[in-house]
């Protein structure tokens, strides 16, 4: 068993490099995407300078939209398109350094660069700034060399003084490091090694390109940046995944709670008019998609009755406890029989037909044969077997739950994952359809491994080897 | 004496008696077929240009009789004839031919004050025709509203321009159709009215006639994907399972790291790069469904070849495509057709949830999805999503029902209820 799950795990992770490279791919061959849309932009930009500036030139404004090679050379890197596709993979993954900052400047000439604001309780705020030189030295050799931080302006005493005390503090990371290599402050002025790595040389021009690297990837728990949104990928997600899951698993927990006593008691009057008829019902209930129901519903109750749309009321947290416990299930309504529409019908009858099955095997005749009431017999024997089917399914369902719905969150217009990655999807926004498909991926894999152990938890009679 | 011998059925044929037994089953079956067929045909019913016309033009024709007054054997200008009706099939003529009358062939040069160009608009030929009352007619099909044409404009009053703004002010006399005092015009979506039974989406196009060439669109394209998914999924998982070994541990490793793509997300990504057409679309579906009956074909297969026929067919020197194809295949149908039903199913709400999302087919293809997605995008227009919604059910459900009655018959589970 143990070595059965290690088996599995060491699996997933094939399993997911696969789908990752595999959707990263397409992302890149795709066209038209964030870099050939910035491209356009600024071609778009350009000319609308070029018509309104020299409206008489109309052949010069052709040549304008143009990007110059350079220019097109310094967006490619920006979007990191220099490299090939698999390099770019591994970037996204954090197994090879990103560059996360880069320069092009002279040899022997130097640029500052700002590190970071910091502010001190009450006091001003400081631009903190070193300055990076790249020079030969005597073999020839390339070299880049920067002053430590600061060096511009003159340090108040405040700031010494506290800086020791706030050593600890993650806020001022930069400037402490920066510090402890500088145990005083005379060799501020001199200058140092820089963590400014050289890309290329160019040696007719003298110009040189700076990349300052990183491992920055999924490894390090980085999910990309939304350039739309403005935020990192990993806060989008967090923000949203309660909201998924809550539907999600209210969904699941309700559903189970309705549709295994509905199942045993259509095993138990099988056949009867109660049997045919909620048959149908579910069946019914099977053939209309969720999101489709959901929009009857919304026609119907929406508005009047129900919220249109939306998680919560705006003033959500303005309210009483009892306000919003009342504004959520306001919400919730709706949306939630959606939701569990769509596992209703399985569940049911997957109970019945596993319960139906159960009654007739042969350790029931003997519990019968024992004299013990039908309702025992049932209850006690027969019930706990058939429920192994349905919580296998648990860890699957799960999975796809978690990872939220497209259909059913545009319906109801409620922020979560599958809203935030449909919008991904438009707005070809890669780090976040990228970070999307890690996460789901993820759910869905240890989704399924769970299902599996579960499987073999509760029926003895399975061995995994 | 052998001929006296009554041969028993074949299993598969004990199955479809079995299948036939199952009523609910028998007829969904049947009802669907019908529906199936009859979409197909929906050119035959469903069009706005006509079946059959007949038109006298008041012309003489070649070969009509005519009163010869100078006697030289030819008509002249001036000579009365007599005309004869003919008759024209503007829609065989469409479909067959690929080539339509011109409007002024009929007399129909000018359509609520404006001229007439190409085509001829049938159903106010009609109108007219009707209103001339000369015994011209115009056959039209069952239902004549096109699912590509804006249907509405034909419906609003006409009125008589007198400061020529193109539209009606306070005071300017029209016609007043369905006498309710007002000049109506007709914006749309418009709700379900005698006309348009099913009322019509946001471009002013009838609902009925989408939903119908929706439907068969939906079915075929289903049916596309399953057969397609089909052919690559019998395969691959009939030589997994045959041949086994290696090839089956490392295919099924492979097939289970497929599994657990997040399929709809990858198909509905490509969607949005491709702008596919429906075949591609179609083709992009089967990538991804093929490895569901590959997994079931794969383990009937793993069991089957154990059996004696299998040891007996290959010592007889056949070659494993024979073996596969000809002797297993035949007698692991059961999870083939069994599963059927469900893919069916599945990439029906797939067509439709893609259409929904607008990853789907490209407009103004009909589909249901489109038109709850209308609906979504205005709550005020319930007929754009309620009567898809009535269909779709119904189609599932009876495809439901259809699975429930194979799965009886070919998966003879008898339930022996104690006590």
């Amino acid at each position: 068993m143990f070595e059965y799950t290690i088996r599995r795990i060491l699996l997933m992770i094939p399993t997911g490099l696969g789908i990752t490279f595999m959707v990263f791919f397409i992302l890149q061959v795709a066209p038209d995407g964030p870099f050939e849309r910035a491209v356009k932009q600024i071609k778009q930009a350009n000319m609308g300078v070029g018509e309104s500036g020299m409206s008489l030139s109309s052949d010069v404004t052709g040549d304008s939209s143009e990007l110059t090679p350079e220019l097109l050379e310094k967006l490619r890197m920006q979007y990191g398109l220099d490299k090939p596709i698999f390099v770019r993979y591994l970037i996204w993954l954090g197994i090879y350094p990103k560059e996360s900052q880069s320069k092009i400047i002279p040899i022997n000439t130097s640029f500052r660069e700002s590190v970071d604001a910091i502010k001190f309780n009450t006091y001003k705020e400081y631009l903190l700034q070193k300055h990076v030189k790249v020079v030969k030295d005597d073999s020839n050799q390339l070299l880049v060399i920067e002053t430590g931080v600061g060096l511009e302006f003159e340090l108040p005493d405040i700031l010494n003084s506290s800086l020791k005390e706030d050593f600890d503090n993650q806020k001022y990371f930069l400037f402490k490091q920066n510090y402890k290599e500088l145990p005083s402050q005379n060799l501020i002025k001199t200058w140092y090694h820089s963590d400014w790595d050289i890309k290329s040389f160019d040696q007719e021009s003298g110009l040189i390109t700076l990349v300052k690297t990183q491992f920055k990837g999924i490894m390090q728990g980085y999910l990309g940046y939304s350039e739309k949104k403005g935020k990192d990928v990993s806060t989008l997600i967090s923000e949203r995944l309660h909201i998924s899951a809550f539907f999600g698993l209210t969904s699941l927990i309700l559903g189970y709670l309705i549709c295994i006593p509905l199942g045993i008691w259509k095993a138990i009057k099988n056949g009867s008019r109660f049997d045919v008829v909620s048959s149908i019902v579910v069946f019914i209930g099977y053939s209309i998609p969720g999101y489709i129901l959901g929009i009857v519903l919304l026609v119907y109750f929406g508005g009047d009755y129900f919220p249109l749309h939306g998680w919560r009321s705006p003033n959500f947290e303005e309210l009483t406890l009892i306000g919003k416990i009342k504004d959520q299930l306001h919400h919730a309504f709706l949306p939630i029989i959606c939701w569990m529409i769509g596992s209703f019908a399985t569940l049911t009858v997957l109970m019945k037909n596993s319960l139906l099955e159960n009654l007739s095997q042969d350790y029931v005749r003997t519990a019968f044969a024992k004299g013990l009431s039908e309702r025992r017999v049932i209850f006690y024997h027969a019930v706990r077997n058939s429920l192994i089917p349905l919580a296998t399914g648990i860890g699957s369902i799960i999975g796809v739950l978690l990872a939220g719905s497209y259909l059913l969150e545009k319906t109801f217009g409620i922020d979560g994952i599958g809203l935030l990655s449909f919008y991904a999807l438009i707005d070809r926004d890669y780090d976040i359809m990228m970070g999307f498909l890690a996460i789901s991926v993820t759910i869905r894999l240890v989704g399924n491994l769970i299902s599996d152990l579960t499987y073999a938890l509760v029926d003895p009679r399975i061995r995994f080897k | 004496m052998n001929s006296t011998v009554k041969k028993s059925d074949s299993i598969f044929r004990k199955r479809i008696k079995k299948f036939k037994s199952i009523k609910r089953a028998y007829y969904s079956i049947l009802i669907l077929l019908a529906c199936y067929i009859f979409s197909l045909a929906a050119n035959f019913f469903v069009n706005s240009t006509a079946l059959c016309i007949g038109y006298t033009n008041n012309i003489y024709d070649f070969g009509e009789e005519y009163v010869d007054l100078n006697n030289n054997k030819q008509w002249d200008e001036g000579e009365s004839h007599k005309d004869k009706r003919r008759y024209y099939y503007p829609l065989f003529k469409k479909i067959f031919q690929n080539s339509e009358y011109e409007a002024k062939f009929f007399g129909q040069e000018y359509i609520k004050g404006k001229k007439k160009y190409g085509k001829p608009h049938y159903r106010l030929l009609k109108q007219q025709f009707d209103n001339n009352n000369n015994g011209d007619f115009v056959i039209m099909p069952l239902y004549p509203y096109d699912p590509y044409e804006e249907v509405l404009s034909e419906l609003d009053e006409e009125f008589t321009d007198k400061n020529s703004n193109g539209l009606w002010d306070e005071g300017e006399p029209f016609i007043d159709n369905n006498n309710n005092g007002i000049q109506d015009e007709y914006r749309p979506p418009t709700s379900p009215d005698q006309y348009h039974i099913m009322g019509t989406d946001n471009q002013g196009r009838d609902v009925l006639s989408r939903i119908i060439y929706g439907f068969k669109i939906s079915i075929t394209f289903s049916l596309t994907v399953v057969f397609l998914s089909y052919f690559i999924g019998v395969i691959i998982g009939a030589s997994l399972g045959y041949f086994g070994g290696k090839l089956d541990l490392y295919g099924l490793r492979f097939i289970e790291i497929y599994a657990s793509i997040p399929f709809l997300f990858i198909v509905m990504m490509l969607a949005s790069f491709m702008r596919p057409s429906i075949f591609i679309l179609a083709a992009l579906l089967t990538i991804f469904s093929w490895v569901g009956i590959c997994y079931y074909v794969r383990g009937e297969f793993y069991r089957e070849k154990s059996k004696d026929y299998v040891s007996a067919a290959i010592a007889m020197g056949q070659s494993h495509w024979n073996v596969m194809f000809k002797h297993i295949l035949p007698n692991s149908l059961t999870p083939i057709i069994t599963y059927a039903p469900f893919a069916i199913m599945g990439n029906i709400t797939y067509l439709v949830a893609l259409d929904y999302l607008g990853f789907g087919l490209q407009p103004p293809t009909p589909s249901w999805g489109e038109l709850i997605n209308q609906a979504a995008g205005n709550l005020q227009n319930w007929h754009l999503v309620v009567f898809p919604l009535i269909i779709l059910a119904i189609t599932l459900f009876l495809i439901t029902l259809i699975s429930e009655g194979f799965r009886a018959a070919f998966d003879p589970k008898v339930h022996s209820r104690l006590r």
